[in-house]
């Protein structure tokens, strides 16, 4: 059973992926700020973290970068009003799974989860695999 | 470097006499090198895996998985390099030279520096620098 960590003070924001990930029984846990989440990733396994793009207390880019140093292994999407390539710009080297635009659409969540699905394949095929080739 | 095991990612087949690979997470294979008392002692290669945006973190536990101590790159982001030094593997930089050779021995010799967190790059998984 996978967690998903919701980062973020607005609402209204996360009111389709949260519908989505109830559907799915997938579960999830809600917290407002950018210091919040990084004190509960470091209590908690999640498989995804998803920020919104402003928190209370820093940039959702800004907490990525944090997250990254605090743990690297948890997969991070944010949601951005930026342009592709300036978000591309913005969030380099963050190995972001994608951008989720302003107020995600249960679509947005089906196609994140099937992205993460596919991410979670591929992470767990590399590590078991076993063997050199010479 | 007395003793362990290097990776180089690498362009085409690989190996001791062929080219590195700019963009890690994107390379062809990865070329090992085993290092027995200073000295190398094999040269094997691994097909590197598929990679996908948001897929830092398959190369780190491919390499991890096959007991690599050093990686040397020439670019790389800070959430892959950040999972590097999680999984205990040190991360060397030669953003100049394309041949794998003379970063190895450099390596192997102490005289190849560790990357510094501003020497990160982008790309998920680093960029392409100077490297071909």
């Amino acid at each position: 059973m996978i967690q998903v960590l919701l980062v973020g003070a607005d609402n209204n924001t996360f009111h389709d992926l949260e519908s989505v990930l109830e559907d799915k029984h997938i579960s999830s846990d809600r917290v407002e700020s950018g210091h919040g989440a990084l004190s509960m990733i470091s209590d908690k396994t999640y498989a995804l973290v998803i920020t919104d793009e402003t928190l209370p207390d820093m940039t959702g880019l800004e907490f990525a970068w944090k997250m990254v140093t605090v743990n690297p292994m948890i997969n991070c999407t944010a949601i951005s009003s930026l342009s592709a390539e300036d978000f591309h710009e913005a969030s380099e080297g963050l190995g972001l799974l994608m951008q989720l635009p302003v107020r995600p659409e249960k679509q947005h969540a089906e196609a994140l989860l099937q992205y993460l699905d596919n991410i979670l394949n591929i992470t767990n095929r590399s590590a078991v695999q076993k063997g050199d080739t010479p | 470097m007395e003793n362990g095991r290097i990776a180089v990612p690498s362009n085409g087949q690989g190996g001791l006499a062929g080219t590195r690979s700019g963009h890690f997470g994107h390379c062809d294979v990865f070329t090992f090198i085993d290092v027995e008392n200073g000295e190398i002692k094999n040269v094997s290669t691994l097909q590197n895996q598929e990679h996908a945006q948001g897929g830092c973190m398959v190369p780190v536990n491919l390499l991890a998985e096959h007991r690599v101590n050093s990686l040397i790159v020439g670019g790389i982001g800070m959430r892959p390099l950040m999972g590097f030094r999680q999984v205990g593997i040190d991360v060397y930089h030669d953003a100049e030279r394309p041949d794998i050779g003379p970063v190895v021995e450099d390596l192997i010799s102490g005289k190849l520096p560790i990357i510094d967190d501003d020497q990160v790059c982008g790309g998920g998984g680093g960029d392409g620098t100077s490297l071909a």
